[in-house]
């Protein structure tokens, strides 16, 4: 083969200036998507923290005993067959064929023990199952058996949750880990694995197709299913301004941008080569949080009068514009989630009604004092939010007094439980994942008992019997009465006030398809690149 | 000579330690706590509590700062709290990409900066002087982010000829490397050329006026010896001033410019950090950058003898 100076030339120039050789045989192109997903995964550990990235990141590397379909109902994943003793009280689950870690060693019934009770002193649902277990282990390389003291209805509804942190399962060494100290394994069984050369933390995170994966027979459905993977390689691109991503996205240098402004949408929707969808059906639920340790909201009078005060849609519009992605709802379930209803919601219905609303502040025997609301100004709906409220306050003679700080600074004061002049506070905004809404066992938000429960505070033992109902209930009918009995209880003395829920569609050039919806997860898997 | 840079070296190891001390008590006096961002949203105050001890942030502040200064006396910046990565290894990661924004930038700037001012002098008050004094108002006045957005807007977006972000390194060649370097240079650059010219056009004008200049114009020097051999050179000393006060001043600069072209520089790092209550990272990029700002104002001092010999003596 004869070399010319030209191509020598040409060669050099290419490897110098980057540019590919002219007239060279092309490698098949790897099919790789890039995407901008909702923040920074600062976390490889998503046991050892709430935040959703790092449930993204476990759902790629990690995979779950049980896990929801698109109808929310839970499907066994690694396990292939299942069975509950006839008195209620012993789980028996057996991991199906095919299943190993990445570095191919199998996956036991030990690893899945560990890998629960890790999970369980850091999730709600979790923490339930183990104050009624007898004895959880692993009774051969392949049957986990789960005995309890009573029976529990929401054993599998636990284990199948994708509220943060997910029920992932991870090698026993990783698995043995405490709980509040992160993991430094990067192994699972899931169906991508991590690609860690490539990554380049705070920047980059890079997946690639775990080839040997043994995906379920049935067709994918949100996190059950066979998670078919039908990409080589994802990237998650950590871009954090939303002007850029958007323009990334337009320019075809990202394939999928999930969280996109919703002033930007309407531009982004002109773009024929950019379509939206919702990837998260249930949105999110915005709530206001009133402290109810101190006066006025002491009182119960004083909370009614908020749900009286407050226009959700106005709070609504004043973030989110189009009424497409937004809807009023008063169900503290959360707007369209298996236990939404309308029980004893009649009576303010009216709102906003100012009038009412101060005359049931004169009836708490409000007399002026000082009313903080904590304005987390770095998030535009608790921002806006927390405007509106105070003004609305400060229009019916509430003396309400706006605080305003970043996040961080907020989820630092709301623990105080020092009246105001200590450094307290009186009414903080903030906001969940709507399906998270429908479970009050899971939702520490949703319990009301008292100062062992979350900011505010709120007590109510009627409540919290119910609760526990809702807890024992065998099946989600039940469990649909009980929470209409719940918020009849709960819309008398009032432990927060909703504020309404909304959705935000995700924004990806047209030869992308196949994503699948989750309240909580964005899934890879069945997603094709053209 | 040598006396004169161990004392500034020395007095590099003293700013640093200053500024080590005001940013552990700027951060750990500052509202809001790492402990509160990784027990979540749903997380009980003891919970928060609980995390808190295990970062060791419930220790007396002093026993937190001699712990943390005595770590940086033998080289350790620590870990992330929230990555595990080591800090050291973080920042090393991080400095290509913001190195080559910074170098480009001040390429960028001071070439066309210099020239512009110098000529902007030759012809003070002409078509040229006052284009480029706009220009350099311009610099001065438009926010660096405008400028990137418009030039996405116009190169990336509309005319496709660069990308809109991200860095690509030197190792995968040149042209991926300066073709996502060009435009944030250009948007972080506009405001250094703008004050460079300005300098420059001041010291050139200035120097225009001394006798020797009318001596070597006198002798038959032309036009552009009059100005690059004789001018420029005497003026050089300002000049060096705000090139040397330019690269300094990048190392704030590049946060925005970083953050809006997606460059994963130390600006990235620092804001992420900031954003997450991030300490350790916070604390050992802060203490790193003042160290390079002292070296950078030192070897402005020692070039200052390169320009003129007269400093030597």
């Amino acid at each position: 083969m004869q070399t010319s100076r030209r191509t020598v030339l040409r060669t050099a120039l290419g490897g110098v200036l980057g540019l590919p050789a002219i007239g060279s045989a092309r490698a098949a192109t790897p099919t790789v998507l890039r995407a901008v997903m909702q923040g920074d995964l600062r976390s490889f550990d998503p046991i050892w923290t709430t935040a959703n990235i790092s449930a993204y990141y476990g759902a790629m590397v990690y995979d779950t005993l049980f896990a929801i379909d698109d109808t929310y109902k839970p499907q066994p994943q690694m396990v292939g067959k299942w069975g509950l003793s006839d008195d209620k009280k012993t789980y028996t689950f057996q991991l199906r064929d095919g299943l190993a870690w990445q570095d191919n060693t199998p996956v036991t019934a030990a690893d899945c023990v560990a890998s629960i009770r890790r999970w369980a002193v850091r999730n709600a649902g979790g923490q339930a199952i183990m104050a009624r277990a007898q004895d959880l282990s692993a009774k051969d390389d392949k049957t986990i058996v789960l005995t309890l003291k009573e029976p529990f209805g929401l054993v599998i509804t636990a284990l199948s949750t994708c509220t943060t942190p997910i029920c992932f399962m991870m090698p026993k060494k990783d698995a043995e880990t405490d709980p509040f100290q992160q993991v430094s394994g990067r192994i699972g069984s899931g169906p991508f694995t991590f690609n860690q050369t490539l990554t380049q933390p705070g920047s980059r995170y890079v997946f690639d197709k775990w080839d040997k994966y043994a995906p379920r027979s049935e067709p994918a459905s949100s996190l059950a299913g066979g998670k078919v993977v039908k990409l080589d390689q994802v990237m998650w691109e950590n871009i954090t301004d939303q002007q850029t991503a958007s323009a990334a996205l337009s320019a075809g240098e990202i394939d999928f941008y999930e969280l996109p402004p919703l002033d930007l949408v309407p531009q982004l929707a002109s773009n024929p080569n950019i379509k939206l969808k919702i990837m998260n059906p249930t949105g999110n639920v915005g709530e206001l949080r009133m402290n109810t340790l101190h006066p006025p909201f002491d009182n119960v009078k004083a909370r009614q009068a908020m749900l009286y005060l407050l226009d959700q849609k106005a709070i609504l519009n004043a973030t989110f514009g189009d009424p497409k992605y937004y809807h009023p709802s008063p169900s503290i379930f959360g707007y369209e989630t298996p236990m939404s209803n309308d029980a004893n919601t009649g009576w303010f219905t009216e709102a906003p009604n100012p009038a009412k609303a101060k005359q049931l502040f004169a009836e708490a025997g409000y007399k002026g004092e000082k009313v903080i609301v904590l304005q987390a100004t770095d998030f535009a709906f608790m921002n806006n939010s927390a405007q509106l409220v105070a003004g609305w306050l400060q229009g019916i003679g509430v003396n309400a007094e706006l605080a305003a700080m970043n996040w961080g600074e907020v989820i630092t004061r709301r623990a105080s439980m020092k009246p105001d002049d200590q450094g307290g506070w009186d009414i903080f905004i903030t906001y969940g994942g709507g399906f998270d809404f429908s479970d009050p066992i899971m939702l520490i938000a949703l319990a009301a008992n008292g100062t062992k429960g979350w900011f505010g505070w709120p007590e109510n033992a009627d409540y919290e019997k119910l609760r526990t109902q809702w807890a024992e209930a065998g099946t989600v009918a039940e469990q649909q009465v009980i929470a209409k009995k719940m918020q009849a209880v709960a819309w008398d003395f009032v432990p927060m006030a909703m504020l309404g829920s909304w959705t935000q569609p995700a924004a990806m050039r047209t030869n992308v398809d196949g994503f699948l919806t989750n309240p909580d997860v964005v899934p890879f898997w069945n997603v094709t690149k053209t | 000579m040598g006396a004169y840079i161990g004392r500034r070296l020395l007095a590099t190891l003293v700013v640093m330690a200053i500024v080590g001390l005001i940013v552990f008590l700027l951060l750990h006096l500052a509202p809001g706590s790492p402990a509160a961002i990784i027990a979540g949203d749903n997380a009980t105050p003891a919970q928060i509590a609980l995390i808190n001890r295990q970062l060791g942030l419930d220790r007396p502040l002093p026993v937190q700062f001699g712990l943390w200064a005595w770590d940086v006396l033998r080289g350790r910046f620590g870990t992330s709290i929230f990555s595990g990565v080591p800090v050291m290894e973080l920042v090393l990661q991080r400095i290509p990409a913001t190195v080559s924004l910074s170098l480009v930038t001040i390429v960028f700037a001071a070439t066309v900066a210099v020239t512009g001012g110098v000529l902007a002098a030759w012809r003070v008050g002409g078509v040229l002087d006052r284009t480029l004094m706009a220009i350099a108002a311009l610099g001065f006045s438009v926010p660096v982010f405008v400028v990137g957005y418009l030039l996405i807007y116009l190169f990336a977006i509309r005319l496709r000829w660069l990308p809109v972000q991200g860095y690509v390194p030197i190792s995968a060649g040149l042209w991926p490397w300066l073709s996502h370097l060009l435009l944030p240079a250009l948007a972080l650059g506009l405001a250094y050329l703008a004050l460079i010219s300005r300098i420059t056009r001041a010291a050139v004008l200035e120097v225009l006026a001394e006798d020797y200049i009318r001596t070597a114009r006198a002798k038959g020097a032309t036009s552009m010896s009059q100005l690059f051999h004789h001018a420029l050179r005497n003026a050089g000393v300002p000049i060096a001033t705000v090139i040397g006060i330019g690269i300094a001043l990048l190392i704030s600069g590049v946060v925005l410019t970083e953050t809006v072209f997606n460059i994963p520089g130390i600006g990235r790092l620092t804001v992420d950090a900031i954003t997450n209550r991030d300490y350790p990272i916070i604390q050992g990029v802060m203490v790193i950058f003042s160290g390079a700002y002292v070296v950078i104002n030192l070897m402005v001092d020692l070039s200052y003898t390169l320009i003129d010999p007269r400093i030597r003596r």
